[in-house]
């Protein structure tokens, strides 16, 4: 952790050479590079279903022989999304009132959105954004802590807002993924007519 | 007869257009039916890990309440702060009032208290109302869930337990450390017996057997 930038490249170029199976690894990497590079020129189909069928299998092998630690590192990350569900951070719900109010103002300053688009938006930013209002009064009437976040679950009316508002969240972020999706490839469509 | 054919054609071609979709809409409920019960282990986990942590909060906040009333020796305050404290309780009787933690299997668990509707097999590890709590002397804590692979099984992997191994239970601020001294398995009739050291304060897990629908497995500890 301590070292210097020097130190940290050196120890990054050495870092495949310090066993046989790194070498093997980065071996194999380099092998797949080539066929992938050589292949944009040749355009063999037969080629490119191999090099697939041979990513899979490399990646089939990495989960047959470390299959449990896979299983825990799938489990801590879908962990982790929960925790930022159900009972996230002060800085990440910060983060996500911060989001809500800049779709806000690019919803209003843009004309050229439909006016159906518009009021989903505003209704959805809006209550999200009025929850987060609700929950930093609580936490001014509470007296809470905002640091720790046992201090904050610990109110039941502060879990019931937090839920809330990312429940309503992951719509207004769905919604607009799904809206740009579409108007995307309905704009695509109109182009190739 | 041509008119005919051609709407024939046209509504089985469209059926076989939507039968991808149909089948990609089977296989996602077949994929979330086949992920709904490890993800509902994974979310009860994680809200552990928030009960444990408002848990030790609380625990926090009583040594400091404790320690400020030796310093200030103000007993009105202290009366008052008991009351709140037990009003707090009665409203919030899904509160920890301890924790079991075995290093070796990775389980930390909270309890309730045995009068609490969440004294439940089915929400938590649950107090037997034949036991004692861990602060009585020579007493046995007496503490029972499922195991196998619901989310609801608490000690899932007390089979891998051995003689030796080391638990402790935190309650009332304090920790009792354990060791494992015995397990053996009674069949499964409704009641168990348990054979214990009357000279040592013990804590005692119950269990179903793993991989045994008509046997339950019954680890003492010992008092440290």
């Amino acid at each position: 952790m301590d070292l210097s930038i020097l130190e940290q490249l050196m120890t990054f170029i050495t870092l495949p050479f310090q066993s046989f199976l790194t070498i093997e690894i980065l071996l194999i990497f380099i092998i797949l590079l080539i066929f992938l590079l050589y292949n944009e020129k040749r355009k063999n189909n037969k080629v490119k279903i191999a090099i697939i069928a041979l990513i899979i299998f490399f990646f089939s092998l990495l989960v047959f022989y470390f299959f449990d630690d896979i299983v825990t590192v799938l489990s801590e990350i879908i962990k982790t999304i929960m925790r930022c569900f159900y009972f996230p951070n002060i800085v990440f719900y910060n983060l996500t009132a911060i989001i809500s109010l800049v779709i806000l103002i690019y919803t209003i300053l843009k004309n050229n959105l439909t006016k159906l688009n518009k009021i989903i938006t505003y209704i959805l930013t809006l209550i999200h954004l009025y929850l987060f209002t609700n929950f930093i009064s609580l936490a001014i009437t509470n007296n809470t802590s905002l640091t720790d976040i046992a201090n904050i679950y610990q109110h039941d009316n502060m879990f019931i807002i937090v839920l809330f508002s990312q429940i309503i969240f992951i719509i207004l972020i769905l919604y607009k993924v799904i809206y740009h999706f579409c108007y995307i490839r309905h704009s695509k469509l109109k182009n190739t007519k | 007869m041509w008119l005919e054919n051609q709407k024939m054609q046209r509504k089985s071609k469209n059926i076989k257009s939507q039968l991808p979709k149909v089948g990609f809409l089977f296989l996602i409920v077949g994929i979330l039916i086949f992920i709904s019960t490890p993800l509902k282990k994974l979310k009860g986990e994680v809200f552990e890990e928030m009960r444990l942590a408002i848990f030790q909060l609380n625990i926090n906040e009583t040594n400091n309440t404790t320690i400020n009333n030796v310093n200030t020796e103000n007993l009105e305050v202290t009366s008052e702060n008991t009351t709140e404290a037990e009003e707090n309780d009665k409203k919030a009787n899904y509160s920890y009032i301890g924790e079991l933690s075995i290093p070796k299997i990775k389980l930390r668990r909270g309890f309730v208290s045995k009068e609490s509707r969440y004294n439940n097999i089915e929400y938590n590890i649950t107090i037997a109302q034949e036991a004692n709590y861990p602060d009585v002397p020579l007493g046995n804590f007496i503490l029972m869930a499922h195991s196998g692979n619901a989310y609801i099984s608490f000690f899932d992997k007390l089979y891998k337990l051995q003689i030796g191994d080391e638990a402790s239970v935190s309650y009332n601020a304090n920790t009792y450390n354990y060791r494992l001294t015995n397990i053996y398995n009674q069949a499964k009739t409704g009641t168990v017996a348990i054979y214990r050291n009357p000279n040592m304060k013990t804590l005692t897990l119950i269990t179903c057997t793993h991989n045994d629908d008509y046997n339950q497995t019954i680890y003492i500890f010992e008092e440290i």
